[in-house]
């Protein structure tokens, strides 16, 4: 399953936000190894896209995200389901 | 439409002086009060009054028993902030089972840390019971798999049981009450025993002697159910008190802390703590001039605990809030611990911060906090401590030095602490037990600290203690995952923290490599961090080292403080580059002296 491009380009945009400046960021980008996303910088990241999305992540689905396609894909599902 | 309970207790207030938990609900249970469980927008998703809980409680404890436990097995359920982990917790106080709250924390790619974390839970505690919600019933099953459990499901599932006929015989007195896991490290838990004679003292005294506890009192939190300050602290002294709680739960708060504040403005909540890095992350996010937003008015104790507490941030957070009507003298500076239930001090309320200005001198030469008058030097001359009161009332403290001697007020030493609040030990853990617990009853709080006043000052740790944001990380943990990797001995990893500049924990992993491909070290360095994030969340500064470099004792295990003189020695002499920890640096005088003889 591919990501809905316009969900990608802006999950792409607010993690560039968030992440150490002038860091390539691409679909494949892992947020945690690549990123050093902490808990904290995570749920920052979080509180950010239920706002944009307008929707509630829960939380189970925390550990089977590691790129920024998996978000991209579970952040669809989501709006999606609502 | 769904209502709060009242902060109206509707009788007669009782400070925690019962005998068992159970007989706390039982009380609590004939008022109006209880639990209330908000949702990540602040919208109220559940009230559970006492007394309605204490129904759900016996009724789950019908469906314990039912099981055929024998007496004080263990229950092991994911303690979300959640009706569910309440109605568990005080069946198994019916059922006279003991409940083992495990952490409900989950981490971006960390399916299998998770898993392997609670399954390293479930096999120390022994469980025979194991619940978690719909929600993290996924991980809890493939973390049971293969155990010996007799039952493993949502708390729906279990009320689905069979009814025992049997009358129910709840946990006395001498039983336990609880197993607190937090204590331990992730990979080598220690599970703290609390019976309910233990945990009602702590009750008690937490009660009387600490928030002061009075009608009309209200209490707020966002703190883990699986944590001592929100298991001891906001679930069981509220009930032993017969208080109402508003919750929200802790993932929450991480990602809109404002609802904290909003939470206590709109319910008009009285009590409610937090480790100092919530009134940080509060401030980072609201922005510099947050303005009157809230009215914080109402919060008459805003206590401070977990972890080692510098009085300016929080002095920033009373400034910015003033304006919400927050006042500072709320602030109220705890020290405790999961050894001793949850609470070993309180200042007295509505003082404020109370500091203790030092010189710095004769603390680094000699252990000596010798106090300076308050204007006659200017802050950055003096070393600021925050005083964090007395001991609780029948418990006594004791600072010692390294050979074990008494030492006087204002000497910097091992504090230790003896009392009827203090834990029994760790279970089936008998000699880390005698390691911390004397047989006359001292319990090594594995502090440093100086007496002033009669007051305990914090000044320190001399346990291998990481503290990041509130939470206990283990050095341990991370060695482990160092030694994990294949291009990695044993014993070949040290971690530990440094101060930065700004007074937070840095950790630093120093890890012996004998790979000299910059491919091979660079890929080693990632994957460490990476897995550090995952099992820890937690960021860390790696330094790879030739062989033979970390110094290690007679036993050959590492000395974690030798290791990190030596680190912060190759940062003076420009060897390793970590931005920041230049204060602590200059805090050791040798260090500052070879430094500024290596910069020359």
């Amino acid at each position: 399953m591919q990501p809905n491009k316009d969900i990608l380009t802006q999950v792409t945009e607010l993690i560039k936000s968030l992440a150490p400046e002038h860091q390539d960021i691409n679909e494949a980008t892992d947020l945690v190894a690549d990123l050093d996303f902490d808990s904290l910088k995570v749920m920052k990241l979080l509180e950010e896209l239920e706002d944009r999305f307008d929707i509630s992540v829960p939380l189970n689905l925390l550990p089977s995200i590691r790129t920024v396609e998996d978000l991209a894909l579970q952040l669809q599902r989501i709006i999606d389901e609502e | 439409m769904l209502e709060a309970t009242p902060t109206e207790q509707g009788l007669a207030l009782r400070y925690g002086d019962f005998a068992t938990l159970h007989e706390a609900l039982e009380y609590a249970a004939l008022g109006k009060t209880g639990y209330n469980f908000y949702t990540a927008k602040g919208k109220l998703g559940y009230a559970l009054s006492y007394t309605e809980l204490r129904e759900d409680a016996i009724a789950a404890a019908q469906r314990l028993v039912g099981l055929n436990l024998e007496r004080s097995a263990k229950v092991a359920v994911v303690a979300e902030t959640d009706p569910g982990f309440m109605r568990l917790f005080y069946g198994c106080q019916y059922a006279g089972l003991v409940p083992v709250p495990l952490p409900a924390s989950v981490r971006l790619g960390g399916h299998k840390a998770y898993v392997e974390q609670l399954r390293r839970l479930l096999t120390k505690c022994q469980a025979q019971v194991a619940v978690a919600s719909q929600i993290f019933l996924p991980f809890l099953k493939e973390a049971a798999e293969g155990l010996a459990i007799r039952f493993l499901g949502t708390p729906d599932e279990l009320l689905k049981l069979p009814k025992t006929k049997t009358p129910l015989q709840p946990s006395g007195p001498d039983e336990l009450a609880y197993l607190q896991y937090t204590s331990g490290s992730t990979r080598f838990p220690r599970g703290v025993m609390i019976t309910n004679r233990t945990v009602m003292n702590n009750l008690g005294h937490i009660i009387r002697n600490g928030a002061k506890v009075r009608p009309g009192d209200r209490a707020m939190s966002w703190l883990p159910f699986y944590h001592d300050m929100g298991l001891v602290g906001f679930v069981l002294s509220p009930m032993a008190s017969q208080l109402s709680v508003d919750y929200l739960c802790t993932q929450d708060f991480g990602m809109r802390p404002r609802m904290w504040l909003t939470l206590i403005s709109e319910n008009r909540a009285t009590i409610s703590f937090s480790p100092p890095f919530g009134y940080e992350l509060c401030m980072q996010r609201l922005g510099e001039a947050p303005g009157a937003q809230f009215d914080l008015s109402s919060w008459r104790v805003a206590g401070i605990g977990a972890e080692p507490i510098r009085p300016e941030p929080l002095q920033r957070f009373a400034e910015m809030m003033a304006p919400s009507g927050f006042d500072k003298n709320a602030f109220l500076a705890c020290y405790g611990m999961a050894e001793c239930s949850l609470a070993i001090s309180f200042p007295p309320t509505g003082e404020g911060l109370q500091i203790d200005r030092v010189d710095p001198e004769p603390l680094a030469q000699n252990q000596r906090a010798v106090q300076l008058p308050p204007a006659a030097t200017s802050p950055t001359q003096a070393k600021m401590f925050v005083k964090c009161g007395a001991p609780l009332p029948d418990h006594e403290i004791e600072v010692r030095d390294p050979s074990g001697r008494l030492l006087p007020e204002r000497h910097v030493g091992s504090l230790f602490v003896r009392g009827p609040s203090v834990m029994s030990g760790y279970f089936g853990e008998e000699a880390l037990t005698r390691e911390v617990l004397s047989p006359d009853g001292w319990l090594n709080t594995g502090d440093l600290a100086y007496i002033a006043d009669g007051s305990i000052v914090i000044t320190g740790r001399q346990k291998d203690l990481i503290i990041i944001n509130g939470r206990n990380i283990w050095p341990q943990d991370l060695e482990q995952i160092a030694e994990s990797q294949p291009t990695v001995r044993m014993a070949d990893a040290s971690a530990f923290p440094v101060t930065c500049a700004g007074g937070e924990d840095k950790t630093v992993l120093v890890i012996e490599c004998r790979e000299t491909s910059p491919e091979t070290r660079e890929e080693l360095r990632n994957e460490v961090r990476r897995q550090v994030l995952q099992e820890l969340g937690i960021d860390c500064f790696i330094e790879l080292v030739p062989r033979n470099t970390l110094p290690r004792t007679t036993s050959g295990k590492l000395a974690r403080s030798q290791a990190k003189r030596d680190f912060l020695q190759r940062v003076a002499e420009g060897k390793v580059a970590l931005p920041g920890i230049r204060d602590e640096i200059d805090c050791l005088p040798q260090l500052a002296v070879r430094a500024a003889a290596a910069r020359a």
